[in-house]
């Protein structure tokens, strides 16, 4: 049997493993490939799911196995984390096992959903690869994401390594789903520490058997799929019973307090991995401790064995279990030591300590005795290595005050810069002058008669004297579609302009703190809000200007430019600003898919398309349903102005872009859908865009057309044109599409071709008959 | 197969850094290396890369921690004083930080071509073993990819690696999703053990090299509010060189017509336009836009509108400009050492055209 590793970081190394052991072979995995295996073995019935960093893989790995046929789980990509959190409420008042995995951001923008479901006392398991959140925007680790749930009501287990992470999730079906528990379920681990961090674990060789002796059958007591026992889910209820409801919730938290280590005790049993609800060590004589949460607490204990053989008696305290909070065993583990350090990896501004602090003083503030000194400490936000050194630190602290016996500074940020007063990033470019960027480079004219609007553009030589407004020196991949979209768009908007890009491709890699590639002022904000964010400007641009407020009148043109993978989660708020009708242009980039974080399918993506959560395998053939076709979502808001383009076709992208400069300042808001070429993700070469796009347009998979004042008009017609291919012709050039030219695809293929044909006799229509 | 290995010195961690740009494979090699350990040396082990959006072309370093099977593995942190250096790219050899915390006692291995060494080497430690392999070269040959020489080399100079454990580690983690391309890695993997060099006496540095931690520019007591930039367009203090992978566009100033396509199609605004008077030219019709599009020069209309050149700092290589240029001016060619400081024709002369340049970070 292979040396239990586990075992080794716990204090429980010299137990022998139990008879009820259940077999288990060595594996290499990441947290995040530890929760995919976890959910493939407990066989959960369905997983509703977001993309998001560093989550994402989570459903990954599922989704290449369920290709491979490994397992049977459902997996629903939501909307926006927002909808997979109520696809997940939904499934679970079905009464099935359900699953979802997200972080930062995407817990945020669910939070509204957790108190709903542990309110109405709904189990299901939800991972949380831990991250910052926004803004600024920041990947990486820390614990503000998980804090924001610590008054939800769900149950909040931590896990500080692959091995906990996959051992846990079967802890938390078994907790969630008791019958004195009945709460939601949330599995926390490090982002990229141990999300993404290979470590040798153990899995399970028979997961049925664990099912069946470990996990039993779900029971739930009232399901919405017996119609036989009607039952109403979530009735209005105002005082006095509210707080009744919420009573009752308590209580499960408590009932929890003793469920979890029965739970803990039993997977102990069958895995020989104990994880007590603390995670002591070295604390029976310490006389200095850190507590800390997860992987920094694994840090901690090697430095607390070098103190240790140093003769300081030093000691880590970590809770396995963060809700319900272990107050007593705080009080108990702290109750000799004479100084601690406690380390937060989110602030609570303005209270003086993280969350984690607040309530490790309130907990030993109930022991009329504890004379601890506590030091509280932020450290390692949005990702900042916490490595010896820095525990070595928060030993010595602990230490100093210990041997004055008194805190000189009870709260304090750990790791933070001052900076140097002469010390500046690389200075930036001029501001552009409004003359230089108003050199008429497309003339825009309306044709009476029409109505429509004409446009002469300049040859295409005379555009290379408009002033970039994106400088070089980005981190785009080679190749990269994105910025030949906004320089042709960007190369005949005159004057003025400022823009928004919402979460994406082109936002990361232009804004590099403290570098920013653009050179027109550029606001961010998460893909949920960006048309609200830019509509709220835009009014605040008109009002100033009315009341005279604005210094020298600037006339300002507002673009918002959304992707990658189109435009998704924030669509609300977008169809929100198109009814609102402001002043402003909304530019979708769509490169079919969440390629910045690691091409997952977005609603862009088209059927049959392979993404890391669309897999091909032997039960999967890519994508299972049909892109989202926003420019007519569009349209159907009755827009002033609404067209597709691509890369491909430079000439007619530049026409649209002037002409919605034009309506966008006199009409209201215009859409654009901008196909844009990713060639690390639709696996071609660097340098095959041309041939792709024009192929996407020749294919007629992607019409170019405009619907302007609700008339459409195709632009490029390519039967008329003799330049029609068929959609394999356009398939065929892609990595991510080439097994739909398999024989065994043709139907895959033939659905593609069908629904591509339909859409485009469709347009074909519109376009003849002018009141479609 | 599941064979004993035995690290160097049990009661320590052996830890090895990766050095590279996205795309060459250093990630793959480091999770194959841990995996091979943990699963077929009976080793325990760990493996991550720092690494943040998912593109191309961006510095990573990946990183594997091993120690004896019962020696737990706790830290997460980044591997500061590695046992072992490995360098995917020579253009990385020009920063600093990709040899930080080298020691005397430790081991780099450079991805270089035969011949003249360059001068960065010369900081390296007196007594560092330094091996180099043309492991470029070597994967072209062999239709591999980098990373597979360098696996080769690498287990080649640490007898405690089991070279057939690492081998077979290496086509398992191919053959997941490209088993034809198992039997050409095999080949990189054995000319990669074979075909290394020793350069002795290189290394002149006097002691270990510092440990580096990139330290943020501004701090709290100066960094604007709110996290915005005042300061725009300062990418172009960025240089991207180590972004291509082997393939440049070269510029033939005789057969453009100056129609400006190539502008509208790059990504990383490398190309420079001048006001200098050239020559008239003619207008060509460019059947592959088939719009209202041609491709016509500027001619007598504008003389001065004339591009000159490409600014290599930014160019990444993707060779989109020679893909679309219609009277075949833009020609891929094969980037070799000095080409692009030749060709290059600045966009911003003030910044300095060095790797890592000055105000660069």
């Amino acid at each position: 049997m292979a040396t239990n590793i586990q075992a080794a970081v716990n204090e429980s190394t010299t137990e022998q493993r139990g008879k009820t052991e259940a077999p288990q072979h060595v594996d290499f995995l990441g947290g995040n490939e530890a929760a995919a295996a976890a959910a493939r073995d407990i066989g959960f019935h369905l997983m509703g799911y977001f993309p998001i960093t560093p989550s994402t893989e989570v459903a990954e790995n599922l989704a290449k196995m369920q290709a491979d046929g490994e397992h049977e789980i459902v997996m629903v990509p939501g909307d926006g984390e927002h909808g997979a959190a109520g696809i997940c409420y939904g499934a679970a008042i079905g009464g099935g096992r359900v699953l979802n995995a997200t972080s930062s951001q995407g817990l945020l923008y669910a939070l509204e959903q957790l108190p709903v479901q542990a309110g109405t006392r709904m189990p299901m398991v939800l991972n949380i690869a831990t991250r910052a959140v926004s803004g600024p925007l920041d990947i990486r680790c820390d614990h503000s994401d998980i804090y924001f749930a610590l008054n939800t009501g769900w149950i909040i287990l931590l896990a500080r390594d692959p091995q906990a992470v996959y051992d846990l999730n079967f802890a938390a079906v078994k907790i969630g789903e008791h019958p004195d528990v009945r709460l939601p379920v949330l599995v926390a681990y490090d982002g990229f520490f141990t999300s993404h961090q290979k470590r040798r674990l153990e899995c399970f060789d028979d997961p049925p058997s664990v099912r069946r002796d470990f996990l039993g059958e779900p029971h739930a007591p009232y399901t919405a799929l017996d119609p036989r026992h009607p039952v109403t889910f979530g009735p209005y209820m105002n005082d006095p019973d509210l707080i009744n409801n919420k009573k009752q919730l308590s209580l499960a938290m408590e009932a929890a307090r003793s469920v979890i280590p029965q739970v803990l005790e039993d997977l102990y049993a069958i895995t020989g991995r104990r994880y007590p609800v603390m995670d002591a060590y070295g604390m029976e004589d310490a006389e200095v401790a850190v507590v800390l949460l997860n992987s920094a607490a694994e840090t901690a204990k090697e430095v607390a064995d070098h103190l240790r053989e140093n003769g300081r008696k030093a000691g880590v305290l970590s809770p396995n279990v963060l809700r319900p909070f272990p107050a007593e065993a705080f009080r108990g583990a702290l109750a000799q030591v004479r100084a601690v350090v406690i380390g937060d990896r989110a602030d609570s501004y303005g209270a003086d300590g993280g969350n984690l602090s607040l309530e490790v003083r309130a907990a030993l503030q109930q022991d009329a005795h504890n004379r601890t000194l506590v030091l509280s400490r932020i450290y390692g936000l949005g990702g900042r290595d916490f490595d010896d050194t820095d525990a070595e630190q928060f030993f010595a602290q602990a230490l100093d005050a210990a041997a004055a016996g008194e805190v000189a500074l009870p709260f304090a940020y750990h790791g933070v810069y001052d900076g140097e007063p002469q010390k500046n990033p690389p200075s930036g470019l001029p501001a552009i002058e409004t003359a230089e960027v108003s050199r008429g480079m497309a003339r825009v004219r309306e044709d009476p008669d029409t109505g429509r609007l004409e446009v002469e553009l300049e040859p295409m030589w005379a555009t290379t004297a408009m002033p970039g407004r994106i400088a070089p020196g980005h981190g785009a991949c080679p190749g990269c579609g994105v910025f030949p979209v906004l320089h042709q768009v960007y190369s005949v908007l005159e004057g003025d302009l400022v823009v928004l890009f919402q979460t994406g491709c082109a936002m990361v890699v232009t804004t590099g703190y403290p570098n920013t590639a653009h050179r027109i002022t550029y606001i961010h904000n998460l893909f949920q809000n960006g048309a609200a964010t830019l509509a709220g400007l835009v009014e605040m641009y008109h009002e100033l200007l009315r009341r005279g407020e604005l210094p020298n009148s600037p006339d300002i043109t507002f673009m918002m430019v959304t992707g990658d993978g189109g435009m998704d989660i924030g669509i609300g708020p977008a169809l929100g600003a198109a009814h609102r009708n402001h002043n402003m242009i909304i530019l979708e980039y769509d490169n079919q898919g969440y390629m910045n974080t690691g091409a997952q399918l977005s609603y862009a993506t088209p059927l049959g398309h392979r993404t890391s959560t669309s897999e091909v395998g032997c039960t999967r053939s890519g994508k299972a349903f049909h892109h989202k076709d926003t420019a007519q979502i569009f349209a159907s808001c009755h827009l002033p102005y609404v067209f597709t383009a691509s890369e491909g076709y430079p000439e007619d992208l530049m026409r649209k872009a002037a002409k919605s400069q034009w309506y966008a300042k006199r009409e209201g808001l215009v859409y654009g859908k901008v196909l844009s070429f990713c060639p690390l993700n639709w696996r071609t070469t660097d340098d095959a865009a041309q041939t792709v796009l024009q192929t996407a347009v020749d294919s007629c998979f992607f019409p170019l057309y405009e619907v302007e004042k609700g008339r459409t008009v195709i632009s490029y017609d390519p039967d008329l044109l003799g330049r029609r291919q068929k959609v394999g012709d356009w398939l065929r050039l892609m990595g991510k599409t080439s097994h739909l030219l398999s024989p065994g695809n043709a139907p895959h293929l033939e659905a593609v071709e069908a629904e591509v044909d339909r859409r485009w006799r469709r347009l074909k229509a519109m376009h003849e008959h002018p009141e479609l | 197969m599941n064979r004993q290995a035995k690290i160097p010195d049990p009661s320590r961690f052996f830890e090895i850094r990766f050095e590279s740009i996205g795309g060459l494979g250093a990630h793959a090699a480091g999770q194959i290396l841990a995996r091979t350990a943990v699963l077929h040396m009976s080793l325990n082990g760990a493996h991550f890369s720092s690494y943040g959006s998912e593109k191309k072309g961006s510095v990573v370093r990946s990183y594997v921690r091993l120690s004896s099977a019962d020696k737990p593995i706790r830290s997460s942190a980044p591997i500061d004083i590695p046992d072992v250096i490995v360098v995917f790219h020579a253009a990385l050899l020009e920063q600093r930080i990709t040899l930080a915390g080298l020691q005397p006692s430790g081991t780099l291995i450079c991805n270089l071509p035969a011949g003249e060494i360059p001068d960065s080497l010369s900081r390296v430690p007196a007594g560092t073993r330094i091996v180099r392999i043309d492991a470029l070269q070597i994967a072209v040959e062999e239709r591999s990819r980098p990373n597979a020489v360098l696996l080769g080399a690498l287990t080649a100079v640490l007898p405690f690696l089991d070279t057939d454990a690492v081998l077979t580690g290496l086509t398992e983690g191919f053959s997941h999703h490209d088993p034809q391309a198992v039997a050409a890695n095999e080949r990189a993997f054995s000319r990669g053990g074979k075909e290394f060099e020793l350069l002795d006496q290189t290394g002149l540095g006097a002691e270990g090299l510092p440990v580096m931690r990139p330290t943020p520019v501004w701090g709290y007591q100066t960094a604007p509010l709110g996290g915005v930039l005042p300061l725009p367009g300062n990418t172009v203090w960025n240089d991207l060189t180590a972004s291509r992978t082997g393939w440049l566009p070269v510029f033939n100033t005789e057969q453009c017509i100056h129609c400006g396509l190539c502008v509208l199609v790059c990504p990383d605004f490398c190309l420079a336009w001048s006001n200098e008077s050239a020559g008239d030219v003619p207008a060509l019709e460019c059947p592959d836009f088939s719009l209202s599009w041609s491709a016509e020069g500027p001619g007598e209309e504008a003389p001065s509108a004339r591009l000159l050149g490409i600014d290599y700092r930014y160019c990444k290589g993707c060779l989109r400009c020679v893909e679309t240029c219609p009277t075949e001016a833009m020609r891929r060619e094969a980037e070799t050492p000095g080409l692009a400081e030749r060709l290059q024709v600045p966009l911003f002369p003030e910044i300095t055209n060095r790797v890592g340049g000055a105000g660069g970070n």
